[in-house]
């Protein structure tokens, strides 16, 4: 079975490499890490602000230019999902495959690995690039740039699986519009949350809740914020303000960590029971 | 109509010639070896596929023997493509059931000892065809030193050993149709399914396809072939059938399927006068100039025409029996329902 798997894993690698889309990827990565990296320079060393202000403006820039990143990193796990079985069928690449001695949820859970290792490579590269080379030019390193990766990167794989699960089913179009769409729904639902809370509107509040429950990247992107907040910034920010779309008081609770786990395998096993069923 | 159990015995005797007979509870998974066994090698019993309102499949019942080549006919829409899909395990059926080496559909260790070359036959376009040969080696679970020279025979059979290193992106579609062939072929199967082998080859191509299919049969492998081209079926299947609209309209070898519809070229020098009277009772018949022709005349009755009209004092020149082909059959059939 691992065997098996693994061939699965190993050619869906070599797709991307071959079709040079890991190259395209990092070229436009290298341009915006530079635009950020010319922008950090400025802020530290361009005289404008007071070293009390830089203390706090270098964290949230970073805050928002990782959030433009995260965005990237799940675009781009949406994008390399979404064809993953669905062009495949359509094109018939797939017809000799799965007539192999081959399970159907070995061929998911392949894939599924190999993108998972070609998104946690570039969530890796991404953090790596624009952590390093702010440190570089301003000397700001955020308090735990490990866990902040790590948190990028659940929160790609969590769209990663959302969109091979709708590759099973939908068009390779469909379902990265789908997928997409359903990423910027859960994000608008956070910031929905955040202005229930703001404001004491229980009904919004709610809203922000179930769409973390049920899409929990907006939840990991909070997971990977914490961990880019100094302790200057936490204290900085008034008491009664617990959450933005850019802010965080604490990192997710277990139970919230233990959820996001179940939710992977549900998925996971929905795509494989899906294509199990297809008809190809 | 088609009749399962006729079905089931024309398929084991017509199983390559070879013998049937091998010890009870042989089973075909067991064993590795192309000897056939006591299973048919393709068994359906009212396999049946619905899409939403059409009816693909209709309750199909047909059995293949171990060795045997088996042509599939049948017009755009008939239902052949989704025969293979079902048998394959790729589409569910609606109804009914199949057996494929001894056992059922999809089976997963079954599925090393068959190979398939789909209608749309398509590969990854950014692996070579080495590659892609390898790949389903790989898939195969192919002993590993075996590879290189799997690999390499593959290419050999189908012709595209001197494109080996290029990428299949660069193919035109009748070298991806090469490939698709080889890659069928891969491994030694037992039973291969060919959808429509030929659609996208040059006639050398045609003729190479030809040639492997015939080795094929040497070698005991059983061979489902799906095609249009009936002169293909005419020269290679040891027995056809007939599909219109998801239902077998006519099934046999191609002498069962033809012989009964033999047709009599007759040149007379002489004619006496009411010589066609008895003519009427051998078959339907038509006089162009000194030539008659008699359609649908039973082969062993043929002396007898010729006896009736010498004894009415005519004088028989020539008397040619004319197998109708395939084609003519096959337009006959499709008009008859
Ligand atoms: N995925 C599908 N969805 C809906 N209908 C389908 C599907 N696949 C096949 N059909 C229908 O089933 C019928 C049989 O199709 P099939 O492809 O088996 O025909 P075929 O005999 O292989 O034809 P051809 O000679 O053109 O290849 C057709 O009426 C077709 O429209
Ligand atoms: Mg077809």
């Amino acid at each position: 079975m691992i065997y098996r798997i693994r061939t699965i894993a190993a050619l869906t690698i070599r797709e991307a490499a071959r079709r040079r889309l890991l190259a395209a990827l990092v070229g436009i990565t290298v341009a915006m890490v530079g635009l950020s990296a010319w922008g950090f320079d400025r802020l530290a060393h361009g005289g404008a602000l007071t070293s009390g202000e830089s203390t706090l403006a270098l964290p949230q820039s970073l805050i928002l230019f990782m959030f433009m990143f995260s965005f990237v990193v799940a675009l781009s796990a949406s994008a390399i999902a979404s064809p993953s079985v669905a062009s495949e069928i359509e094109s018939g690449v797939l017809m000799t495959v799965v007539t192999r001695p081959i399970r159907r949820g070995e061929v998911i859970i392949g894939k599924w690995l190999g993108l998972a290792a070609l998104l946690a490579g570039y969530a890796a590269a991404v953090s790596v690039l624009e952590m390093g080379v702010v440190d570089w030019v301003s000397g700001y390193l955020p308090p735990n740039p490990v866990l902040t990766t790590v948190y990028l990167f659940a929160e790609g794989l969590l769209l990663l699986t959302l969109a091979l699960l709708l590759s099973t089913r939908m068009s390779t179009l469909a379902a990265g519009v789908v997928g997409i769409a359903l990423f910027g729904a859960a994000w608008l639902a956070g910031v929905v949350g955040f202005l229930g809370t703001t404001f004491g509107i229980g009904a919004l509040r709610t809203i922000g809740r179930i769409s973390r429950v049920v899409l929990p990247t907006d939840g990991l992107w909070h997971g990977a914020i914490y961990y880019l907040e100094p302790p200057s910034l936490l204290r900085a920010h008034s008491l009664g303000q617990n959450e933005n779309p850019f802010f965080t008081r604490s990192p997710p609770s277990w139970v919230y960590l233990a959820w996001v786990g179940v939710w992977f395998v549900a998925v996971l096993g929905a795509a494989i029971l899906s294509f199990d069923r297809r008809e190809i | 109509m088609w009749q399962a159990s006729s079905a089931e015995s024309d398929g084991l005797v017509a199983a390559g010639g070879v013998p049937q007979a091998t010890a009870p509870g042989e089973g075909a998974a067991t064993t590795g070896s192309p000897r056939p066994s006591v299973s048919p090698a393709i068994h359906t019993l009212g396999l049946h596929k619905r899409y939403r309102r059409t009816v693909a499949v209709k309750s199909l019942s047909v059995s293949v023997g171990r060795g045997e080549i088996f042509g599939f006919l049948g017009p755009n829409g008939a239902g052949k493509t989704t025969v293979i899909k079902m048998l394959l395990g790729l589409v569910k059926p609606t109804a009914g059931e199949a057996m494929v080496l001894g056992a059922p559909v999809g089976d997963r260790r079954t599925r090393r000892r068959i190979g398939y070359l789909p209608e749309m036959f398509r590969f990854q376009p950014w692996l070579t065809a080495a590659e892609v040969l390898r790949l389903h080696c790989r898939l195969l679970e192919l002993p590993r030193p075996s590879w290189e020279q799997s690999i390499s025979e593959s290419l050999e059979t189908v012709g595209l050993a001197e494109r080996a290193g290029d990428r299949v992106a660069g193919f035109s579609k009748g070298m991806q149709q090469r490939l698709g062939l080889g890659v069928a072929l891969l491994g030694g199967p037992a039973l291969v399914f060919l959808d429509e082998p030929t659609s996208a080859l040059d006639p050398v191509g045609r003729h190479h396809v030809r040639q492997i299919t015939r080795d094929l049969r040497e070698r005991g492998v059983t061979v489902f072939l799906n095609t249009h081209l009936l002169a293909e079926a005419e020269q290679l299947c040891d027995r056809v059938a007939v599909l219109d609209k998801g239902a077998v309209v006519a099934s046999g070898s191609l002498s069962e399927l033809l012989g009964r519809h033999s047709r009599v070229r007759l040149k007379l020098s002489a004619a006496p006068a009411g010589w066609t009277t008895g003519l009427s009772a051998f078959g339907a018949w038509r006089t162009e100039g000194e030539w008659t022709t008699v359609e649908g005349v039973d082969p062993d009755a043929i002396a007898d025409l010729v006896n009736l009209i010498v004894a009415g004092g005519g004088r028989v020149e020539a008397v040619i029996p004319e197998h109708q082909n395939l084609e003519e059959r096959f337009l006959e059939l499709l008009q008859e329902k």
